[in-house]
């Protein structure tokens, strides 16, 4: 009997240590991929698991297999808890990709902090995430940034003297605009009016008829692309016709192209293909094969987040604590991740610094703008 | 500083706004409150079918390539039809049951039905391409300075004053209407003296729903964005319309839809966008506290 259990229990012990070596390596990516903002998941989805298949493709990490798996929270703050509760408590998960909306980043962050799980965001870039987790790093630039970098474009390259400000009242919106207008009141562009709309309005015209009273140069949208196309489709039938808008990395999505009244918007996007180094030639031709179309910022910055987890599992192992210490060993230019949206490396926060693109709709397309801020 | 006539003119246009939402919702809150008068429900099912009709318009349109008034036409009738669908299905077996459960069936068919939305047309905002609509729609009918009123606003508003006028001569005038006003006022003694109570209740749904699908068709138009969670909001906000102006009432609905319009446009654009849903809700509130049965309500009697 007891020769029998001693065979029965080295059968079990063999092929639970086989089944754990070909289980594959689990990287989570949490983001929007239905809902309103579904089209910036698309994105993130693509880059993802275009990348998971090229780890794959040269033989996984040390050997083991990459899976990617996809979280889903809708940018909902609240669904963003539930996902980041459910990878907390997942002992196969040791670093995760995500989240998208700054929102769900915040909400996602103290969960993750308190399992001592990293996570790299590939898009939030509310200014406070950074300095609240020693947990969280993300391979995108800040608003801070992105703000100052808009004031700047809009007074030396478009010479704006006066401009309205529509923000949403979340996270990522309100953020982006206290820095713009920080630097626009610097440079003497006048603001001449801040207001603000929730996630579900669809009805701007009565803020829009203010606005219009107020004759502005340009409106600053430094919201998300759903209502962001809705707003200038009303601006115009209120009759704001010589007025140009523009916005920041949230309104960067194809949804605004379906709208002739956006023509001539511009934004700042951390990624295009036509300005991208001689490193991102390769992605770009793969995913265009893939999936048919040109990769957005989305996808470049996913991309990179998930090569830079896979490169800390490959030189730490799967564990939560060895991975943050070797992410945030990544602090100069030297020891940077070589991604195909630039180099990445953080500071003492988990914040990077990285260039800033404007691009800009003509004739129905995405172009990058003649005049880049350098 | 601005000139007291730049100030005047755009009170005048926050007001030119104000009254196109508020013709909106009174169109939807007409539906609740009639059928709030017949048989005492909240059908909070209501705002679903004004998101169908948004839907349905969309859908023939862009899908089919129908003409727009053609659609309009369309669309309406299949509306009635869906709300005679969902009395008969959701609301008749339980005629005779506590109201909290036709109650808890209504809140049940609008989860079930945005969630068919959702399915049938997906979660993004969808918008009319500019080319299937009638062109004179995005020009202007009547410029003075910087008020400007467009057609498309021309039409909702003249949509929703015929419509009020076309529903005010059928509860008045016609034999039909006198039933819907008897089986409103006892369904037991109406029944006694011969009317049909199914068949007015049927009817009652019927209009209501034609005239919310139609509400959704204009606000797809005005907005530009059909969405499937739209008749939630819209759907509470009508709700606050119709017990403003007095829950029963038909003249209180449009009353009601004209008042939550004009404050919801004059708060949003004076006092503080972020707060425009607190603001109408705050002054639905305010009259219900001094005025309970609403504005122009009939006061009821504790029944012994």
């Amino acid at each position: 009997m007891k020769k029998i259990l001693g065979i029965l229990c080295v059968l079990v012990m063999l092929s639970t240590s086989a089944w754990a070596e070909s289980k594959p390596i689990r990287i989570p990516v949490a983001a929007a991929f239905t809902g309103q903002l579904a089209s910036f998941g698309e994105g993130i989805q693509n880059g993802a698991l275009l990348k998971g298949e090229e780890i794959n493709a040269r033989g996984g990490i040390n050997g083991q297999k990459v899976k990617i798996v996809l979280e889903d929270e809708l940018c909902d703050p609240k669904e963003a808890a539930t996902v980041a509760t459910k990878l907390a408590n997942d002992p196969r998960v040791s670093v995760l990709v995500g989240h998208l909306c700054s929102s769900a980043t915040l909400a996602a962050l103290p969960i993750y902090r308190d399992a001592h799980l990293p996570a790299i965001s590939p898009a939030s870039t509310n200014v406070s995430i950074g300095k609240m987790s020693p947990y969280y790093f993300r391979n995108v630039y800040r608003d801070d940034f992105q703000g100052l970098f808009l004031a700047k474009y809009a007074h030396h390259i478009k010479g704006y003297e006066k401009v309205a400000i529509f923000h949403e009242v979340n996270d990522y919106s309100m953020g982006l605009m206290l820095a713009f207008t920080k630097q626009a009141k610097k440079l003497g562009i006048r603001i001449l009016g801040t207001e603000a709309y929730t996630a579900d309005t669809t009805d701007f015209k009565p803020q829009l008829t203010k606005f219009k009273m107020m004759k502005p140069d340009a409106i600053f949208i430094p919201g998300y692309a759903p209502q962001g196309t809705l707003i200038v489709s009303q601006a115009r039938s209120v009759g704001m016709r010589n007025v140009d808008f523009f916005g920041a990395d949230g309104l960067d999505d194809d949804l605004m192209l379906k709208n002739p009244d956006a023509e001539g918007l511009f934004v700042t996007t951390p990624f295009l293909p036509d300005k991208a180094g001689p490193q991102a030639a390769g992605f770009i031709k793969a995913y265009e094969a893939k999936y048919g179309k040109v990769p957005n910022w989305f996808a470049a910055n996913t991309y990179d987040a998930v090569g830079l987890a896979a490169q800390a599992i490959g030189a730490v192992g799967q564990d939560r604590v060895k991975i943050r210490d070797y992410l945030a060993s990544l602090n100069s230019k030297e020891k940077a991740y070589e991604g195909v949206a630039g180099k990445t490396y953080f500071d003492e926060n988990g914040d990077c610094l990285k260039d800033a693109f404007v691009k800009k709709i003509k004739d129905g397309k995405w172009v990058g703008a003649e005049k880049q801020l350098r | 500083m601005e000139s007291l006539f730049e100030q005047s003119s755009l009170f005048l246009q926050q007001l030119v706004n104000g009254i196109t939402l508020g013709g909106v919702y009174a169109l939807i809150a007409v539906g609740y409150t009639m059928v709030y008068g017949v048989i005492q429900l909240i059908n909070f099912a209501h705002g679903e079918i004004y998101m169908l009709g948004a839907f349905l318009a969309y859908t023939m349109v862009t899908v089919l390539g129908l003409p727009f008034f053609a659609a309009f036409a369309l669309t309406l009738v299949i509306c009635a039809v869906f709300g005679i669908l969902l009395d008969l299905i959701a609301y008749r077996p339980l005629r005779n049951a506590p109201r909290l459960a036709a109650l808890i069936t209504a809140i049940g068919m609008s989860i079930f039905l945005q969630n068919l939305a959702l399915m049938i047309w997906g979660s993004q905002i969808k918008s009319y391409p500019r080319e299937v609509l009638p062109p004179v729609f995005s020009k202007a009918a009547w410029t003075f300075g910087e008020v400007s009123l467009s057609w498309l606003q021309v039409f909702i508003l003249s949509v929703t004053v015929v419509f009020m006028i076309l529903l005010h001569l059928i509860i008045h005038k016609t034999r039909i209407g006198t039933a819907m006003r008897a089986v409103s006022q006892d369904k037991t003694t109406s029944a006694l003296m011969g009317i049909g109570v199914n068949r007015v209740i049927s009817f009652t749904f019927a209009i209501g729903s034609a005239m919310g699908g139609m509400a959704g068709i204009l606000v797809g138009l005005y907005y530009n964005a059909i969405f499937p969670t739209m008749g939630y909001i819209a759907g509470i906000k009508a709700f606050a319309a119709a017990v403003l102006g007095g829950i029963g009432s038909v003249p209180g609905a449009m009353l009601g839809g004209g008042v939550l319009g004009i404050a919801e446009v004059i708060g949003a654009g004076y006092i503080s966008s972020e707060y425009r849903d607190g603001i109408s809700y705050a002054v639905m509130i305010a009259v219900i506290l001094f005025k309970p049965s609403g504005l122009i309500g009939r006061q009821i009697g504790e029944k012994v």
